[in-house]
């Protein structure tokens, strides 16, 4: 079985390497055929030698937004599972809870930005909040929706063995809502890099969003799609080891 | 799977059934460690385990008892039969310390007055779906009620290796859930109950599940350990036979609101063959409580407006 998952995955990775093979193909030809600009199209030759000539750079940038957008990742979930588990314990909060948590989220993540920018500095501690926040929600929800898939008959049970409330979180009702929780935890790995960029376009001293920003205003595209480059494989990454995890220890899902 | 039972039946047939005794010590006597304080409530003879006087339930404006009266002695095995929806399930809800009946009851536990809460720990409970948990393995869902009680997980694990050939589960230790079948799940369950060693066992139609051959067999063994180390059972079925070849006493229970309409203290001599149930004193029995259950579901049938 473990075998034929392998191979699956092998199969899986190897088509994933084999578009991105293809896509590069085809964008290199137009780039290059259609003789476009660099400002609407760079080749993707021109992209990879920039990448190279920038390295240092570009690795110093990736640093500090993977420490960021991780950063932010972990906060957000220990807040997310933290504020679901104590809302499922303590069920008269849940109407208050639930109606903040959406309000603070029915307007996009980035539109704080600019207060957290003044509250917390252009530094990193800006980035993590708001990645914090905008990962938290996500998680609160999942573990919420998690928790509230416990059958009563198998709390009964463990009551019925004399299990206490935490007992009953413990050996129960937390392990039923591993797999949800899971993913949410995996969906909010692309947000945590995607709000970490994006906020540093609005203030900040360093990061892939920076880089983008300064490029931008340099008018050197060829730079942008780089950084852009070097963002997504970031994600790419992260998504790809929490789902790894998922598959790995949520094997009854 | 199907293999498994027929196995373990015909080592059961061959009458060596060698971990019989390693059973037969399990369904003894509840651990001290719970009742140290207090007198052995074995053989004591005539004072009632638990005594149930005047007690009702209703929810909202559904009535689900309505005074019911009971008493189990220790070391009895009795049955629990009646129409679907008597309020069976919530008898045992009430046995087991997870609901609190309408107030002006009274429900004496070892001769004392207690709520339903205080039976919380107190009483193995098996309810009908098994509730395995599903990151769990065979042996880990076994000994969940001993981890919540304290027990070192190796000593848990230790106890209960030894008696999975009992259950036919010998070499299924480390399967999950979701690789057994549901007869297999349905004796993970059991063993599971078997582990809470207290001295009230509370089945709610355990054999339900489980294919007619393994079903027979598992009422057999039932009775042999039982028979060995008189534990008290109560035994939830739909099967008239299955009451009667079990129990010492079947209760019928009237159709909603469910109190107990006869009481039918079963002289068949034990040890039961399995073919007593052929007996002309079995079909008399099986008789008397087909009528009154019979009448029951026709009132069951007519009140839900079918």
């Amino acid at each position: 079985m473990t075998t034929v998952a392998a191979s699956n995955n092998a199969r899986r990775i190897s088509r994933g390497f084999a578009g991105a093979f293809l896509l590069a193909a085809i964008w290199e030809l137009s780039a290059r055929g259609f003789n476009l600009p660099a400002y609407v199209l760079p080749s993707v030759s021109s992209i990879l030698s920039g990448m190279i000539t920038d390295a240092g750079k570009l690795a110093a940038a990736a640093r500090f937004t993977a420490t960021e957008a991780l950063a932010g990742y972990l906060l957000g979930c220990v807040i997310g599972i933290a504020a679901a588990v104590g809302v499922s314990m303590v069920p008269r909060t849940r109407g208050v809870v639930m109606s903040v948590a959406t309000a603070i989220n029915s307007v996009p993540v980035v539109a704080y930005s600019p207060l957290v920018l003044l509250w917390f500095g252009i530094g990193m501690t800006s980035k993590i909040v708001m990645v914090a926040v905008a990962v938290s929600f996500t998680v609160f929800l999942s573990t919420l929706a998690g928790l509230d898939r416990v059958d009563r008959r198998s709390v009964d049970l463990v009551r019925s063995f004399g299990a206490g409330r935490m007992a009953a979180l413990w050996r129960l009702r937390l392990p039923t809502a591993l797999p949800l929780i899971i993913a949410g935890m995996r969906v909010s790995t692309v947000r945590s890099v995607i709000v970490a960029i994006v906020t540093e376009m609005l203030g900040a001293h360093g990061g892939l969003g920076w880089v983008i920003y300064q490029a931008v205003l340099q008018i050197d595209f060829v730079q942008v799609w780089a950084a852009i480059i070097v963002a997504s494989a970031i994600s790419l990454c992260f998504f790809g080891a929490i789902s790894f995890v998922e598959q790995r220890y949520i094997f009854w899902k | 799977m199907t293999d498994m039972s027929i196995a373990w039946s015909e080592d059961y047939a061959c009458g060596l059934n060698p971990g019989a005794r390693g059973l037969a010590g399990l369904l003894g006597p509840a651990k001290a460690v719970q009742i140290t304080s207090e007198p052995a409530w074995g053989s004591s003879g005539d004072n009632p385990l638990i005594e149930l006087r005047n007690v009702s339930k209703s929810f909202g404006p559904v009535v689900a008892l309505d005074s019911l009266e009971a008493t189990i002695h220790p070391g009895e095995l009795v049955t629990v039969v009646g129409p679907s929806g008597c309020g069976k399930s919530t008898l045992f809800n009430i046995l087991a310390g997870l609901e609190e009946p309408d107030p002006g009851n009274i429900l004496r536990f070892r001769g004392k007055s207690s709520a339903a809460s205080e039976l919380l720990g107190q009483v193995s409970f098996m309810p009908q779906r098994d509730l395995l948990l599903p990151w769990r393995n065979v042996i880990d869902n076994a000994i969940l009620a001993l981890e919540i009680e304290g027990m070192p997980r190796t000593q848990a694990r230790a106890e209960a290796l030894k008696m999975l050939p009992e259950f036919g589960l010998a070499g299924f230790e480390n399967q999950y859930p979701n690789q057994l079948s549901g007869g297999m799940r349905q004796r993970v369950a059991l063993m599971r109950t078997f582990l809470f060693r207290r001295d009230l066992m509370l089945l709610d139609e355990p054999f339900g599940a489980l294919d007619a051959l393994t079903r027979t067999m598992m009422q057999r063994w039932l009775l042999d350990v039982w028979q060995k180390h008189r534990r008290t059972v109560l035994f939830i079925t739909h099967d008239v036979d299955e009451a009667i070849f079990l129990g010492d006493r079947v209760l019928v229970m009237t159709a909603r609101p469910g109190k107990v309409k006869l009481e039918q203290k079963i002289d068949l001599p034990r040890p039961r063959k399995a073919d007593i149930v052929t007996s002309p004193e079995f079909i008399t029995l099986k008789k008397t409580l087909l009528d009154a259950i019979e009448e029951e579901s026709m009132k069951s049938f007519m009140t839900s407006g079918h």
